[in-house]
C-alpha cells in the first residue's frame, strides 16, 4: 500500500481510495446510520400511539329541553353549548386562545362591560357570548365547533372546528 | 497520638490516604489538596483575597450546597410520592399532614429550591460584573447559562407533582407557551404532555424529567463547571 501510495506517476492509482478509508467510512457511514435510526426510533417511542383521553364527540339533550337563552358548560369537553331565543344552538370552546385556561361564562358579564359573557381567570381576555375578542390578551376569538342534530339530541364533536358561518344549528 | 502514628503508618490508612504524613515541607502540604478529591476543588495556591467572603459572596457554594440539600430532601420525598392520578395529590397532603416531619421536609425542599433559584441568578451577577465571564473563562459563562436554564427546568417540572390547581394552570400555561414555537412547538407540548391534554402521562413524564434526567445533566455540568474554575486559573 505505502509502496503504491507513494507512486505519484500512476494517476489511476492516484484517484483510488485505500482500503483503509474505504473501510473507515463504511464503518462511519454504518454507525451514523444506526445513531440516526436508534433517535429517530427514540423520538416515535416517546410520542403515544393510544390516548385515554375525552372522547371529542359527545351528546347534550333532548333539544326540548334546552331552555332559550341559556347556556350548558360541559366541564370535561371544556365546552359551552348556547341556545339562543329563535332557537338557534352553537358550541363553543371554552379554552382561551391565549394560554388556555378554561374561561368562564357570566350572564351579567365582567367589568361593567355586560356584552363580556365570557373572561379567562388567567390573564383577563374577555368574550362577547359568540366569542370574538373584546379584550386581549388573546387575539383569536374562541374555537367554535360543530353542532349536528341526532334525533332530538345534539351532536357536538370538538375535533372539528367550524367557522362563524356553520357555526349556528337552526332547529 | 502513638496509635495515630501507628495507624497512618498502615496499609491500609496509607491506601485511602495518598498523601504521606507527617507534612512539614511545602510540597507535603501542596499534596494534601493535591491528592484529595474534596479539597482539590481549590487549586493548590490560593490567593488569601480570593477567597475571602466580600470577593465571591460564596453564592457559587452557596447555590452547590442548596442542590446537595434538595438532591437529599427529595429522594425522601420520593418515599411518599407515587406520579399518578390521584395518588400524586393525596401523597402531597399526607406529607403535609401524616407524615412525621413531612412537612418539615416538603418545605426545605420548596424553600431550597426557591432560594437556589436565587443565588445562581445572583452568582450569575456577581460573576458578570467583576468580568469573570471574559476570555479565558468564556466557555465556563456558557456552561453556567445552562445550568441557570437546567435549575428553572427543574423548578418548573417539580411544580406539577403536587398536582393541584396551581401546578395543573402553571403546566397548562407553560406548555402553552411551547407551543408557540415556530412548526415543531406542537410536536414539542405533545411530548412534554404525552397527549394533548394534562393528564397521567404528562405527570410521569415530569416526573422523571425532575427526578432523573435533568439532575442527571445538572450533575455532569456542576462537574464540568467545577473542573474548569479550576482549569481556567482559579476564582475571579
Amino acid at each position: 500500500m505505502e509502496m503504491k501510495k507513494s507512486n505519484p506517476e500512476n494517476s489511476n492509482e492516484k484517484n483510488k481510495i485505500s482500503r483503509r478509508v474505504f473501510l473507515t467510512s463504511m464503518g462511519n457511514t454504518a454507525t451514523g446510520i444506526v445513531l440516526l435510526g436508534s433517535f429517530g426510533v427514540t423520538l416515535e417511542y416517546l410520542s403515544p400511539n393510544v390516548l385515554l383521553e375525552i372522547p371529542k364527540i359527545f351528546k347534550v339533550g333532548p333539544v326540548n329541553s334546552i331552555q332559550p337563552n341559556s347556556v350548558i358548560y360541559e366541564p370535561e369537553q371544556r365546552t359551552f353549548v348556547v341556545r339562543e331565543e329563535q332557537g338557534y344552538f352553537y358550541a363553543l370552546s371554552a379554552v382561551c386562545t391565549h394560554l388556555g385556561c378554561t374561561a368562564k361564562w357570566n350572564d351579567s358579564g365582567v367589568a361593567g362591560n355586560p356584552d363580556a359573557v365570557i373572561s379567562c381567570p388567567c390573564h383577563g381576555s374577555l368574550f362577547n357570548k359568540l366569542g370574538e375578542v373584546i379584550q386581549g390578551p388573546a387575539i383569536r376569538g374562541l374555537d367554535k365547533y360543530r353542532v349536528q342534530l341526532e334525533e332530538d339530541k345534539l351532536v357536538i364533536n370538538t375535533a372539528e372546528k367550524v367557522s362563524e358561518d356553520e357555526m349556528i344549528l337552526k332547529v | 497520638m502513638k496509635i495515630l502514628n501507628w495507624l497512618t503508618q498502615t496499609k491500609l490508612w496509607q491506601s485511602i490516604f495518598r498523601t504521606k504524613l507527617p507534612i512539614s515541607t511545602n510540597l507535603d502540604k501542596s499534596l494534601v489538596i493535591f491528592n484529595s478529591l474534596t479539597l482539590h476543588i481549590h487549586p493548590v495556591k490560593v490567593r488569601v483575597r480570593a477567597i475571602k467572603f466580600s470577593y465571591t459572596f460564596y453564592l457559587g457554594m452557596i447555590s452547590f450546597f442548596l442542590f446537595v440539600l434538595l438532591i437529599v430532601t427529595g429522594v425522601l420525598l420520593m418515599l411518599y410520592y407515587q406520579p399518578a392520578i390521584p395518588h400524586a395529590y393525596n401523597n402531597m397532603k399526607d406529607l403535609e399532614f401524616v407524615v412525621s416531619n413531612g412537612s418539615f421536609l416538603r418545605n426545605m425542599h420548596r424553600w431550597s429550591a426557591h432560594l437556589m433559584v436565587i443565588t445562581v441568578f445572583l452568582h450569575m451577577l456577581r460573576v458578570f460584573y467583576k468580568g469573570a465571564c471574559k476570555p479565558p473563562r468564556e466557555f465556563n459563562w456558557v456552561i453556567g447559562v445552562v445550568l441557570l436554564i437546567i435549575t428553572l427546568l427543574l423548578s418548573y417540572t417539580g411544580y406539577l407533582l403536587p398536582y393541584d390547581q396551581l401546578s395543573y394552570w402553571a403546566v397548562t400555561v407553560g406548555t402553552n407557551i411551547v407551543q408557540y414555537i415556530p412548526i415543531t412547538g406542537e410536536k414539542i407540548r405533545f411530548l412534554l404532555l404525552g397527549g394533548s391534554e394534562i393528564g397521567e402521562y404528562t405527570l410521569v413524564r415530569f416526573y422523571v424529567l425532575h427526578c432523573i434526567i435533568l439532575p442527571l445533566f445538572i450533575v455532569l455540568l456542576i462537574a464540568l463547571h467545577f473542573w474548569r474554575i479550576r482549569k481556567d486559573g482559579g476564582l475571579l
